[in-house]
């Protein structure tokens, strides 16, 4: 028997307290109220009437330099490092070239929404309409809905294909290549482009394309550098204006960093740190796509930190100090969604992703002193962002996995677990390079990609609602909601013969929603290619400069993306209620079930057979092959389908161009069970769908190890785009060491034997969970 | 299923729950198996469902309504399950253990099951209080890699009071186990008004010294199956008894400490 070594007796948990400085900084941040602020919107609409006439690579590059040059600025009494978003700390920029009409139509709403409230001054939705006019068929969101085909466009509209942060926003999902601007500094990538600049042959209209591409990098790059240069002269007005030295002496400090980083390469940890956020933090001013990540922190500051540890120049307290500012800077960002999206995300989180752990390039465990020191700050900043992740592979020490629990105590639902053992072997199989896979992170939270070489949305894309499609297929492919026939009908469930006939016309359905789902993404990234390139994104990310290209364009080295598919165990639960209570005992008749759904269970008699179907059938999440094999079959059609279809990058240079599926589906689970009738596992009109590949709520009763063996059914190695599952777990069980240490045991059985790719554990109540995602400023 | 007792149940157990990833049941990732019935009848019992030696109904508190407790299971059925897990317990170092009720008021069966489980290399403990007569016992814990004794009571006679069985049987077959060397760990459930005196604590020690005990398990008493009792209709005597804190059980323990043997507070 193979026993795992006992966990060496080094201390585990006692984080410590932020610093007093940290301390109040936090609270500074806690208490600011979130308000739409219009500043970036005029800004960029005066970028665009004044060039309007350039070509789109040039546009988009002086539209940020515009921004970077004019908008506020301010350093804070207690920040060690600089840089914001917006006028003042959580105030949400409006991005108005992405979509426009909803910021209009709600501007009188946002304070009276149920969750995700803004405030917005009256000058401010002054100065929002009268830029309006301007916007009119003018956004991102113009440009896709023009560009629909018909068909497709119904499914969107609907809501059966959900399609809104791709219509309404930038793209996002993405981490650059932070170790090279901290190593090389900005000035490298200017170097290169001027190299590449000067080969170019301008009798060829592609490399007169390109030209556009490198003059756009070249302009914001100089943005970048200038608005750094920005900070410096503030600093030191600050400085000069500053009664207490320490004070003025952090200040100038900052002032000299920021004449330096990120255009020249830092040569400390604390210049290292500074760069990255200025970088993460433009990169979010650039565009508002969210799911924007930091890659793997612990690796590129590592050797930063011991260098100046060595040279004594820095302690772990300060390191861990200006970690945890690192965190708290990243709190501050902030995004104003429609209220349509909001269900889709609710608690407005970004998704800002940190990875640490895992293997370096030749498979040793990369777990350093920086890994430690980040997982001692985000117990510290205790925050809701940024987003952690742990890289676990089989050679992880219990020390650092016991040390992982002790923050997963701290009921922050992190950090999450992805799999090593799974996602390196899958990604090698897709052709990704053996050191590039080996170097991947998590973008957002659950999905992966190699860090600074891979195009936006490894995850992301569309929404599927596969218990909606369920009901659909039943009714013959009419949607029952709004009567319109979307998909060829096969047949009423009424007068099905079988659970075969269904899962025919299941299957074919499918298929069929799949290929519309291709072709709403299709559009939607053509029409980001086209009017939106993000010019800095695509600078830092290899290797839009050798190509002239930006990712869009298939700039990268890699570029696959999945969408994502929503309610697994509701489908899985369906499936086994019907093929066992209907069609094998026949205790549940077809027309009484319909009519049950039709009714959301609520005539005569339909309590009983809602229990029925609740009670009587199996439930995914138990171990039992029965209904497990039902949701494995009921997925290969889309996981076969969806490879088929090649995205917008294909043929242009990256490595891949296509799809694979993906269960990561946040929260997109309750906007979707909105939309969703009764469904026949028992679940009422209009409630959350299942999360991920999570269980249904409270219908996994066997415990965790049943959760694990069930997920692990699945086609993990297809669905390269994530496997979510989010795993309850009550504050009590995690009391004792003895517990803990046999939590570890079990992630390592989900990762080592049953190839499990992904785990979080929320050890909050249910309460407290839905509370701190509405009020977070409460937790 | 009838409860009668013509009806042949020899090749089957009666089990009332399999319960996976079992956290206080011994080491690694473990599944346990609860037989129904018991030969005691302690007052104290956290798991009163378990001591009826039949199928019974319970009110489920989830569900809103009567379920029946208690299956009668092959052991293949209740080995599917166990095998489940298996990867669970190979990479966790855990296994099997059972549990009960009392395992040994089955014991035919209880080795059955055990055959089973070791033929798979799994690793097995128990959970019993010893109460059957030596021969079975011995032809039982051979099986087993890990043994836990539930050691009520020093006296033979404050234990029929207490459970309605003597001590006699239990002390023997615990002799047995210590003296096989096989892995063993005793644990008293320490309960208010039946040994939770100092006087108690000293007798525990001299027993356990002449017995060649070097260590115990305290477990203070709780009242985690107080809803069982009403779920069953069932009156329970110890209601009004207040729980124990492990602080509760620092002087027992002292005494024990003092009579050389390490005892350790297991609180819930
Ligand atoms: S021996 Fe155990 S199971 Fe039997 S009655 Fe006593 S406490 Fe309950």
């Amino acid at each position: 028997m193979v026993m795992t070594k006992v966990a060496p007796k080094k201390t585990v948990g006692n984080f410590g307290k932020l610093t007093a400085k940290m301390q109040r900084y936090r609270e500074e941040i806690f208490d600011a109220k979130p308000y739409v602020d219009p500043e970036r919107a005029l800004l960029t609409t005066e970028a665009y009437q004044q060039y309007q006439d350039q070509q789109v690579d040039i546009l988009r590059a002086r539209v940020l330099e515009h921004i970077l040059q004019k908008m506020t600025i301010f350093i804070e009494k207690d920040t060690l490092l600089v840089g914001n978003q917006a006028q003042h700390n959580r105030w949400a920029p409006v991005f108005p070239e992405y979509s426009m009409n909803w910021v209009i139509d709600e501007l009188d709403t946002f304070e009276k929404r149920s969750g995700d409230v803004f405030y917005i001054t009256d000058e401010a939705k002054e100065q929002l309409r009268k830029i309006a006019p301007f916007w009119q068929h003018n956004t991102l969101e113009d440009r896709g809905y023009a560009a629909f085909p018909e068909k497709s466009r119904l499914f969107y509209d609907l809501g059966l294909i959900g399609a809104d942060g791709n219509i309404t926003s930038g793209d996002g999902h993405i981490a650059v290549n932070y170790e090279t601007v901290i190593k090389y500094g900005l000035v490298s990538y200017e170097k290169r482009i001027k190299e590449q600049m000067d080969q170019l042959d301008l009798t060829d209209i592609n490399q007169q394309k390109q030209l556009y591409f490198y003059q756009a990098g070249l302009i914001v790059i100089k943005a970048v550098h200038d608005f750094a240069d920005r900070y410096a002269q503030l600093a030191e007005k600050e400085a000069a204006d500053a009664t207490d030295q320490q004070r003025k002496d952090e200040l100038l400090e900052i002032a000299r960093i920021m004449r330096k980083v990120p255009y020249q390469p830092a040569d400390s940890f604390y210049e290292a740190i500074q760069a990255v956020w200025f970088v993460h933090l433009i990169l979010q001013i650039e565009s508002n796509g969210h799911s924007v990540s930091y890659g793997r922190l612990d690796q590129y500051l590592n050797s930063f930190y011991e260098n100046d540890v060595q040279a004594g120049k820095i302690t772990a307290e300060k390191a861990t100090e200006l970690l945890t500012n690192l965190c708290m800077k990243t709190l501050t960002i902030n995004k104003v969604r429609s209220w349509a999206h909001t269900e889709f995300s609710a608690g407005s989180p970004l998704y800002q992703n940190i990875t640490i752990g895992g293997q370096t390039k030749d498979g040793k465990d990369a777990v350093n002193p920086m890994s430690y020191l980040i997982l001692t700050a985000i117990a510290q900043a205790h925050l809701p962002q940024p987003n952690l992740t742990v890289r676990y592979h089989h050679g992880l020490s219990d020390h650092f996995m016991r040390q992982c629990v002790e923050v997963i105590k701290e009921g922050l639902g992190m950090p999450a677990f992805n799999n090593d053992e799974v996602i390196i072997p899958s990604f090698i199989a897709r052709g990704v390079k053996k050191e590039d896979a080996y170097n991947y992170s998590a973008i957002g939270c659950v999905e992966t990609a190699v860090p600074g070489k891979w195009g936006y949305r490894c995850t992301g894309m569309s929404f599927i609602n596969f218990p909606r499609t369920l009901l659909i297929v039943m009714n013959g492919g009419r949607d029952p909601e709004s009567g319109k026939q979307l998909l060829p009908n096969y047949g009423h469930f009424t007068e099905m013969k079988s659970y075969d006939e269904l899962f025919t016309a299941w299957d074919q359905s499918l298929r069929e929603i799949t290929r519309q789902s291709v072709i709403i993404e299709n559009t939607c990234d053509l029409a980001l290619e086209q009017n939106y390139p993000d010019i800095l994104c695509s600078v830092l990310t290899e290797d839009c400069i050798g190509r002239g290209k930006t990712i869009k364009e298939g700039g990268t080295i890699y570029d696959f993306i999945s969408g994502l598919q929503v309610g697994i165990a509701n489908l899985a639960d369906s499936l086994a209620a019907i093929k066992k209570l209907v069609f094998e005992e026949k205790k549940i008749t077809q027309q009484e079930l319909w009519q049950a759904l039709t009714d959301n269970f609520q005539g005569p008699g339909q309590e009983k057979l809602r229990q029925m179907l609740v009670n009587d059938a199996p439930k995914y999440g138990n171990d039992n092959d029965e209904v497990d094999q039902l949701i494995v079959q009921a997925y290969e059609p889309y996981i076969d389908e969806i490879s088929k279809y090649k995205n917008t990058r294909y043929g242009r240079g990256p490595i891949g161009g296509t799809r694979y599926a993906g269960t990561s589906s946040i929260s997109a689970n309750v906007g979707q069970g909105h939309s969703t009738l009764a469904t026949p596992d028992g679940r009422f009109a209009r409630t959350p769908l299942s999360e991920g590949c999570s269980p249904s709520h409270s219908m996994d009763t066997d415990g965790p190890t049943a959760v694990f063996k069930s997920v692990s059914k699945l086609n993990t190695k297809a669905i390269t785009g994530g496997v979510l599952l989010n795993q309850k777990m009550s504050p009590q069980l995690l009391r004792s060491p003895a517990n803990c240490e046999k939590l570890v045991l079990l992630l390592r059985t989900f990762f080592n034997r049953l190839h499990g790719y992904h785990v979080q554990y929320n050890v909050v109540d249910r309460k407290t969970l839905v509370d701190a995602q509405e009020h977070p400023d409460k937790h | 299923m009838s409860t009668k007792r013509k009806i042949n149940h020899d090749d089957k157990g009666l089990i009332f729950n399999i319960q996976k990833f079992s956290l206080n049941d011994g080491p690694g990732i473990r599944t346990v198996v609860f037989f129904k019935g018991c030969p005691l009848k302690c007052a104290w019992c956290a798991n009163p469902e378990s001591q009826a030696r039949r199928p019974e109904k319970m009110y489920d508190e989830a569900k809103g309504c009567q379920i029946m407790v208690g299956e009668y299971r092959t052991v293949a059925e209740i080995m599917d399950v166990i095998m489940q897990d298996y990867d669970f317990y190979e990479e966790s170092g855990g296994g099997v253990t059972l549990s009960g009720g009392e395992v040994l008021f089955q014991a035919p069966f209880a080795i059955k099951l055990a055959q089973a489980i070791k033929e798979k290399g799994i690793h097995l403990a128990c959970e019993t209080t010893g109460y059957t007569k030596p021969e079975t016992f011995n032809e039982f814990y051979p099986y087993m890699d890990l043994i836990y004794f539930d050691c009520k009571q020093w006296s033979p006679l404050l234990h029929r009071q207490g459970t309605g069985g003597t001590n006699e049987m239990i002390l023997k077959n615990m002799q047995t186990v210590i003296d096989s060397g096989k892995k063993y760990c005793i644990r008293i459930p320490v309960i208010p008004g039946f040994n939770y005196t100092d006087n108690d604590a000293q007798h525990f020690g001299e027993l356990f010294g002449k017995m060649g005990v070097k260590r115990v398990e305290l477990l203070p008493f709780h009242q985690f199956g107080l809803k069982k009792y009403a779920d069953l209709g069932r009156e329970y005597q110890m209601k009004d008894v207040a729980q124990l804190h492990s602080e509760d059980l620092l002087n027992y323990q002292k005494i024990l400490q003092d009579a050389g043997i390490t005892a350790q507070i297991n609180g819930w």
